[in-house]
Order: structure tokens, then C-alpha cells, then sequence
């Protein structure tokens, strides 16, 4: 496709406009996420929850709150979390629920909606999010975990919680010393630069299809903007584009709140399906999940977002 | 790739971005692109991006421990999702390419998509008007300049929002006033070719989200001549006559002449 100079312009203006207002936020989030990665010990997490099943499934849901995780980081957090022994239904509720229900996501979901009701979509994402993780952990925790994880894991998570209590014993839990003096400043500004930049590469796909969409250039801008106006199809529509765009939790709102065609639920609906399934989330997700799972998760999630999108715009409309 | 290198590249990319923000902010051009609450966490990302960057690419040979063992899996907080190389170029190619094709400005075609054309009936929001003061008679002599001609200095905010508001049209229908934005050409009922349009924009969050807010010019005569988009200030007599079943806000233009671009391009949420 070549661009006109016009093009060009109207591209590149939409296309800064949106990368600038974004990447203060992103850093914010990969910076926490890299000192979470290398400060918090495992075990750390555990220590937050209940012993009563369903009730660590709710506090599950809040843990985003302490540990501000966006959701590339969150499946390593996971993954080693499940080895290490924390039941399947908490692990899947944090993964699901921390990349939204944490304070940075909170502020930039916020920031991006001033003057558009910024408090009402802020919360709205954040309770919709929480219970959604909720909901799909209180499910898992009712299957076999033959059918969520994968045998790989699966098996290392026994062999993992054999070998916890005998490092218990050694007053030592999961926190092995290399002999080296550790050097945790460097190793976090590291990792959150690794995460700067993973985020940033999907940021500036998504900011750059944002753009030409936004200025008309993309092909089936206008076909897009139709489906804007249908109710049910405008959130099935930014579903899947949050799916294709894999954007990171705490810049996406930033994306959601130009898309000024598409209704106030279409773009909750963008808000909460994003963070918990996309593309790279899928590839993701297969390093610990079934892919069985992962389809039933993707549809359900879909399915059930979309529904109650659309139904707290019409009850939010509604009101006085 | 060798881990050294591989922070290399990410750093040179993220000091990159460091710089660009900053080089924005610094000129001033940041303007065009955020509102204001915005441009002060610019720079504080720009330099936070260049502290990060910096600390990295100062360090990059340097081994680093982070003290806890991987539960079995490799030990390496660095390898990220994407090839360094391809994130490298992912990172740096467009926004290159978005800076040296910026003019700060949308070209008309994508002005139209913006509402530059629309009614103001069909463009006005529940933002722009939360975005305005309450207005009655009294503030309108009260609250606005007046120019030694006589004419009442307005805002195009003002002009554009008063054609959904039967009060406001009835207070400033009639009046003579003064307003200032960017020239542009009328393609809608301008068979005599005796218009043209003057638009600001307004930006809620960013530029990508911002809206055209215009008024029609008619000179009753062949218009004078004015670069497409430049800055120009127009006085005559306000109007809001029905024209194809939509109300329309019309300056019958007395006197135009070129302006000085004001402090801030578009209009901004209160």
C-alpha cells in the first residue's frame, strides 16, 4: 500500500499523538513489573491468600493490587507459580484479573478517558475484569487439573510441591543462592527494559493500525466505522480487534478512547476481553495451558464479556 | 544473539524514544499533539526512558545475579518475546518515519472525517458543551472583548455550539463579532463559490481523538485568498439560517485578515 503524502501526515500526527500520550504509562508498568519479577520470592503470593478455597479465589482476584503484573509478565509469574505448588483456580484468576485490577492500569484507564467519563469506565473495567477472573477461577476450581494444564507442568507442579517441603525444612523456601552477590538493581532495570521493549513492539503495531484506522487510511476504515453504529456487533467488532492488536493492559485505553465512533460499552468490552486473550496471550497461554482450555476460555470469555458490556451500557444509560 | 548486543539495541531504541519525547516536548510542538495535562508526564517518560536507557547501555557488559532460583527453568530475566533485531526495527522505523512526515496538522481529507463538514447538530457532544461556561445576554456583553469596530470578540467554540442552543441563537444571532481560526475551503451549498469554512480543533485526551469545530464564512463575493489552513481572523454578523432542513452557523463576513496562530492550536476539555 502506498501513501499519499496527505496520508502521511494524517498517519504520522495520529500515530504520535497516541504513541506519546502511552508510553509514560508503559513504562510505569514494565518498571514495576521488572522489580516485581526480581524482588518478590516465590511464596511470597501465597502468603496473601485464604486457606479456604473459594475465598482465595476472590482475594486471588485482588492480588493485581500489591503485584501490578500486565499480562506478558504475568503467564511467567504463573507458570512458575503453579510449579511451585499454588492451586490452579487462584493462579488462573490472578492471570486473568491482575493485568486490569491494579493501580496502574486503574490511572491510565483514567488518564485516557478524561472527559469521558473517565470514572465510570475506569471502574466499570476494573469491576468487570475482577469478576470475570473471579468467575472463570471458581470454574477451574471445580475441573481436574488434567484438563487445564498442561502434563508438563502438570507433573513438575508434583514433583515441585515434593521437593517444597524439604526446602521448607531448610528454611530456605525457593530462594536459591547462586554464591554470586546478587546484583537485584541491575537484574530488575533489565528485566524491565525487556519488558519495555516486548510491550513497546506490540504498542507500535497497535498504535500504527490505531492510526490509519483513526485517519481513514486503512482499508475497511469505513466498513468499520458501519459496524460502530450496531449495538451487538460493536463490541464483537473491538473484541476482536483487542485480540489482533495484543496490546499491553496499561496503554490500551489510551487506543480505546480514540476510537470515538464505537459506543461506551464496545469499548469496555475492548478493555476487558484485551488483557485476558489475544494473539500473543495465546501463545502464551500454551506454554501452561491445554489448548482445550484455552479455546473454551477464549469463547466463554468472549461470549460473556460482550453479553454484559452490552448490558451495563443499556442499565448505565438507564440511569437517572 | 549475544546477550551484550541484544542490550544494545534496546537500548539505542528506548533512548530513541527518550529523545524524541523530550525533543517534542522541549519545542514546544508537543502542543499539537496532547492536552496540556498530558505534556508534563511526557517529559517525565522521556526522561525516565533516558535514565533507563542510559543505566542499561552504561552496564550492558556487566554480569548481573538476581538472587533466586527459576523453579527448573532457564535463568534469564532478558529474553524477551520477539527477536532483538525485529523489535529493534518494530521500535525505531515508524516513529522515524512519523517524524520526518509530520507537518503537526491533519490534511483536509482526514479533517472532513473529523467533523469538518458535519452540522453542528450532528458534531456538538455532551464534551464540548460540559466544556463551555454558561452564557446568557448578559455575560455575552458582560463577559466578551469588544474591538474598536464594535465587534464582539468570540470564540469559535462559542459561534459553533450556538447553533444547538435556540437561546444562545437568539442572544448571538445578529450580533457582530469577531472570531479567529483556520481558513479552509466550503464544500457544502457554496454553488456561488462566495464561502468558505473556518474550523479549530477540539482535542480531548490527544490529537487522535480530537474533533473539527467550524463555522461557515459567506462573503457574499469571491473570498480573498488565504493559504488552506492558515491562521485567519474574520468580523462581521452572526447567523443561524436553515439551510437544506439544518441550522447553520454563518458569519456574513465584513472584514477578514491574516492572524497569528494562538498559544494553543485546538480547544481543550475544562
Amino acid at each position: 500500500m502506498r501513501m499519499s503524502p496527505d496520508s502521511q501526515q494524517d498517519f504520522a500526527l495520529a500515530f504520535l499523538g497516541i504513541l506519546f500520550e502511552g508510553v509514560p504509562f508503559i513504562l510505569l508498568g514494565t518498571l514495576a513489573s521488572g522489580f516485581i519479577d526480581v524482588f518478590l520470592p516465590p511464596g511470597m503470593m501465597e502468603r496473601f491468600l485464604p486457606k479456604n478455597r473459594i475465598a482465595a479465589v476472590f482475594m486471588a482476584g485482588l492480588l493485581g493490587a500489591v503485584f501490578p503484573v500486565c499480562e506478558c509478565a504475568v503467564v511467567p509469574v504463573i507458570r512458575r507459580l503453579v510449579k511451585k505448588g499454588l492451586p490452579v483456580s487462584c493462579a488462573l484468576t490472578y492471570m486473568l484479573a491482575a493485568p486490569i485490577v491494579n493501580p496502574i492500569t486503574a490511572l491510565s484507564t483514567w488518564k485516557a478517558f478524561q472527559g469521558q467519563q473517565e470514572w465510570m469506565m475506569t471502574s466499570s473495567r476494573l469491576l468487570l475484569g475482577y469478576f470475570m477472573a473471579v468467575g472463570v477461577g471458581l470454574i477451574a476450581a471445580r475441573m481436574p487439573l488434567s484438563s487445564i494444564l498442561k502434563p508438563k507442568v502438570l507433573s513438575a507442579g508434583d514433583a515441585e510441591a515434593k521437593s517444597h517441603e524439604h526446602q521448607h525444612g531448610d528454611g530456605c523456601c525457593g530462594h536459591v543462592h547462586t554464591g554470586e552477590k546478587p546484583d537485584r538493581l541491575l537484574a530488575s532495570l533489565r528485566s524491565g527494559m525487556k519488558d519495555f521493549v516486548d510491550v513497546g513492539v506490540y504498542f507500535t503495531i497497535g498504535v500504527a493500525m490505531t492510526a490509519m484506522f483513526n485517519t481513514g487510511i486503512a482499508p475497511g476504515a469505513q466498513w468499520l466505522d458501519g459496524l460502530a453504529k450496531n449495538p451487538t456487533i460493536a463490541p464483537a467488532a473491538l473484541m476482536a480487534l483487542a485480540f489482533i492488536l495484543s496490546l499491553c493492559s496499561t496503554s490500551d485505553a489510551f487506543i480505546a478512547a480514540t476510537l470515538d465512533k464505537f459506543p461506551w460499552g464496545a469499548k469496555l468490552a475492548f478493555l476487558t476481553f484485551g488483557p485476558m486473550m489475544d494473539v500473543k496471550l495465546l501463545f502464551l497461554y500454551q506454554t501452561v495451558l491445554k489448548k482445550r482450555f484455552i479455546l473454551a476460555l477464549a469463547v466463554g470469555l468472549f461470549l460473556a464479556i460482550g453479553a454484559l458490556s452490552m448490558l451495563w451500557q443499556n442499565l448505565a444509560v438507564s440511569l437517572p | 544473539m549475544r546477550a551484550p548486543l541484544r542490550r544494545l539495541l534496546s537500548c539505542v531504541a528506548v533512548l530513541f524514544w527518550s529523545g524524541v519525547l523530550l525533543y517534542f516536548y522541549a519545542s514546544g510542538r508537543i502542543n499539537s499533539y496532547l492536552a496540556q495535562d498530558f505534556r508534563l508526564i511526557v517529559f517525565a517518560g522521556g526522561l525516565g526512558l533516558g535514565v533507563l536507557g542510559m543505566f542499561n547501555l552504561l552496564t550492558a557488559w556487566q554480569k548481573a545475579d538476581c538472587g533466586h532460583d527459576h523453579g527448573g527453568e532457564s535463568h534469564d530475566h532478558e529474553t524477551g518475546d520477539v527477536h532483538p533485531l525485529v523489535a529493534f526495527l518494530v521500535m525505531l522505523v515508524p516513529v522515524v518515519l512519523s517524524v520526518a512526515w509530520t507537518k503537526d496538522q491533519y490534511s483536509s481529507a482526514t479533517l472532513s472525517r473529523k467533523g469538518l463538514y458535519d452540522t453542528p447538530a450532528e458534531g456538538a457532544s455532551p464534551i464540548f458543551a460540559a466544556s463551555m461556561p454558561p452564557l446568557t445576554r448578559e455575560m455575552i456583553e458582560k463577559g466578551h472583548g469588544r474591538t474598536e469596530d464594535g465587534f464582539y470578540e468570540f470564540s469559535l467554540m462559542e459561534l459553533f455550539l450556538a447553533t444547538g442552543d435556540r437561546e444562545l441563537q437568539s442572544a448571538i444571532g445578529g450580533m457582530k463579532v469577531q472570531t479567529t481560526g483556520r481558513w479552509v475551503e466550503e464544500k457544502n451549498n457554496n454553488k456561488a463559490g462566495t464561502r468558505k469554512r473556518l474550523y479549530r480543533l477540539f482535542m480531548t485526551c490527544c490529537v487522535a481523538d480530537s474533533r473539527a469545530i467550524p463555522i461557515v464564512l459567506e462573503f457574499g463575493k469571491t473570498p480573498p485568498h488565504f493559504e488552506e489552513n492558515a491562521w485567519v481572523r474574520v468580523s462581521g454578523t452572526m447567523g443561524f439560517p436553515l439551510e437544506k432542513g439544518l441550522l447553520q452557523p454563518v458569519l456574513v463576513v465584513d472584514h477578514a485578515e491574516a492572524a497569528e496562530a494562538p498559544e494553543e492550536d485546538s480547544f481543550m476539555r475544562k
